[in-house]
């Protein structure tokens, strides 16, 4: 039953994410394969800071230090990679934001503090921390990386930056989650002291979670660095936006219940919708008010179509 | 439900977008505006000025600004939105000379005309048209170590770190620096340009009772003279822009020396002007324009008469009072205070 709900649910939002795109299509004939590669290049930042959240999310906490861990890992590679070119600039920078997820998920495991308040200060820390790297945005991005979110010549028609999401969301989380650390995870977020009675090692599972999260948020800066070609220290919007599209797909905070595809496709749906409102010459002083309307207005929907079937199926 | 939303809303978009459909011929342009800090004084005054300067020449039908809070890739995001939307020119205030390239050097392969206002961008063929920076900072600076006596402490309030304005204010303001080698900065902060943050860090520093005898801001000016008169601490030499609030409290409070330094952010209605001189063939010799500052203090009667003369009861107290630059902007006062662009009734 519950695997019929979340799918069920990421169905749902794949339909309402063509349903936009027909809208923008409908609003700007012109709208093709141009505007959906730079869809996917928006959408890229926004797409790994929510796999960060929502694997967070998944084992019962959350982090608020996701988009510092972005900024500290896009300043970290733009330095490096002035020095020492791309692939080691690359590997350095996905274990610094490993191991700044590990440093949240450790403290929040020791200290016992709550997790909001414990990455809260953490997300002051790293924030600080991306400042001391590099004052002013500045460093640089290797070209190839520049060019390999750019346009669609992996696979004809598809777009690199929504191909790079996939396959390397899909590549670190389908092994975890067929693993048993996958299983302990899902158990921990469910309920911490039966998944404890029952064997899981809960302290580990949260502290390894959050560093996957800190992981996803090193591919997010990466992307950022990708995306502008220079590290930039202070922080984006992708904290909020990121909550936003954990609980638009399907995850429910509090732990346990969700993937990682539903958030990402909400990811998609947020980006055109930001752009239906542009290419309409929506006020700009409305068009975050639509936005929240909106995505209330789906979690409702969605809430309310689950009770309903709840009541049908019993 | 899906499919009443996409007929409701193909009915709406084709009402609306008709007329852009014309703009193909000489006129009718459509302009994209791109900006990255919402609820700023400046910001806003910018924003409106575009929108007057907007509906008054006559060549400009659609107005489209994309206007948040955002970082470079967000920009980048909402310029590619812009390009999407087939505007036939982008004035912007960018987050950074370097990041928006991809979008811009895009944008100008496909014939659209780029203003960067405020600030520079490195994208070729790109035109900028921006308030001189540096020399805003030096100007302000150098009044303020001369006016504290060549030597003294002074707290340094400065904008956002990493932005490319508070990068070449700093410029400016350290090169004041070094022609008064005997003045020390005692504080320097970082105020976001947020009036309540700003108003709190003065707030704090006066609590350490730490002595200073000047204070040099980035613009978030007429809060930090209200923090000295809440707290009842001593005046001491206060440098500003010309922001409507503080320009009136150079005037109206006693016992305080100041100085503004005008820095318009109707420089976004000059920005709009100079796009439609580019569409209709008319561009300008050099890239880059540069308006220069002047600065306004209250300590001469000279000073005094020419901020009474710039001075402007209607306007919203964060707004710069210099509302127009004569030779680029031709909307009247009541114009930008309306803040109403083309095709929005």
């Amino acid at each position: 039953m519950n695997l019929i709900r979340k799918q069920a649910w990421v169905m749902g939002l794949l339909g309402l994410f063509v349903a936009l795109l027909l809208v923008t299509k409908l609003i700007q004939p012109n709208f093709g394969v141009n505007g959906l590669e730079s869809l996917a290049r928006a959408a890229l930042p926004f797409a790994f800071a929510t796999a960060a959240m929502a694997v967070a999310v998944i084992v019962g906490g959350i982090d608020l230090s996701v988009a510092s861990m972005m900024a500290v890992c896009s300043v970290t590679a733009a330095v490096l990679m002035e020095g020492i070119g791309g692939v080691p600039a690359i590997t350095i920078t996905l274990a610094v934001g490993t191991l700044m997820g590990l440093i949240n998920g450790t403290l929040v495991v020791v200290t016992r503090v709550p997790d909001i308040v414990v990455t809260l200060a953490m997300l002051f820390v790293w924030q600080g921390t991306a400042l001391l790297i590099l004052e002013t945005p500045g460093g640089a991005a290797t070209p190839w990386m520049r060019n390999a979110i750019t346009g669609s010549f992996i696979v004809p028609g598809l777009p690199n930056a929504l191909i790079i999401v996939a396959v390397t969301v899909a590549a670190v989380w389908i092994p975890i989650r067929r693993s048993k650390l996958g299983l302990a995870i899902y158990a921990t977020g469910s309920d911490e002291t039966a998944a404890f009675r029952s064997g899981v090692a809960t302290g580990r599972t949260k502290a390894m979670a959050y560093g996957i999260t800190g992981l996803f948020s090193a591919c997010g800066g990466l992307s950022l660095l990708a995306l502008t070609g220079v590290g930039e220290p202070v922080p984006g919007p992708y904290l909020l936006a990121a909550v936003a599209s954990v609980v638009l797909g399907g995850v429910i905070l509090g732990g346990g219940v969700g993937g990682l595809l539903g958030p990402i496709i909400a990811v998609f749906i947020l980006r055109i919708i930001r752009t239906i409102l542009t290419l309409a010459g929506f006020d700009p002083n409305v068009t975050t008010i639509v936005e929240g309307t909106i995505m209330v207005g789906v979690v409702m929907f969605g809430a309310f179509l689950v009770q309903r079937s709840r009541r049908q199926a019993a | 439900m899906t499919r009443f939303l996409t007929g409701a809303a193909a009915l709406a978009m084709s009402v609306a977008f008709a007329p852009a459909a014309f703009a193909e011929a000489h006129g009718g342009y459509t302009i994209g505006v791109s900006n990255t800090v919402q609820g700023n004084g400046w910001r806003e005054e910018m924003i409106c000025a575009m929108r007057a300067q907007a509906l008054v020449e006559g060549d400009v039908t659609d107005l489209i600004v994309a206007h948040r809070n955002t970082d470079s890739a967000g920009q980048l995001e909402d310029l590619n939105n812009l390009i999407e939307a087939g505007v036939d020119a982008i004035v912007l205030n960018p987050s950074g000379p370097d990041a928006l390239n991809s979008a811009l050097e895009t944008a100008i392969d496909q014939g659209i005309v780029v203003v960067a206002v405020d600030a520079g961008v490195t994208a070729d063929g790109a035109y900028i048209l921006s308030n001189n920076q540096e020399e805003y900072a030096y100007l302000g600076a150098r009044w303020l170590f001369e006016q504290i006596g060549g030597e003294g402490d002074v707290v340094y309030m400065r904008g956002i770190a990493g932005v490319s304005a508070d990068t070449d204010r700093n410029n400016g303001f350290q090169r004041a620096l070094e022609e008064y080698p005997d003045v020390e900065i005692v504080h320097e902060v970082f105020t976001g340009w947020q009036q309540d943050q700003g108003k709190q860090q003065m707030f704090d520093f006066l609590a350490t009772g730490i002595p200073f005898d000047g204070v040099w801001t980035s613009g978030i000016d007429n809060v930090i003279v209200d923090a000295f008169l809440e707290s009842g601490a001593p005046l001491v030499p206060v440098v500003g822009a010309d922001n409507a609030g503080f320009v009136s409290q150079l005037l109206e409070v006693d016992g305080l020396e100041g100085a503004a330094v005008t820095n318009p952010g109707s420089v976004g209605g000059a920005g709009i002007a100079l796009a439609v001189d580019i569409l209709n063939g008319d561009a300008p010799e050099d890239r880059t324009v540069l308006v220069d500052p002047v600065l306004w203090e209250n300590t001469t009667e000279e000073g005094r008469a020419t901020i009474e003369a710039a001075q402007n009861p209607d306007l919203d107290p964060e707004w710069p009072v210099s509302t127009t630059i004569p030779g680029w902007t031709d909307y009247t006062l009541e114009q930008i205070i309306a803040c109403d662009g083309p095709g929005q009734g």
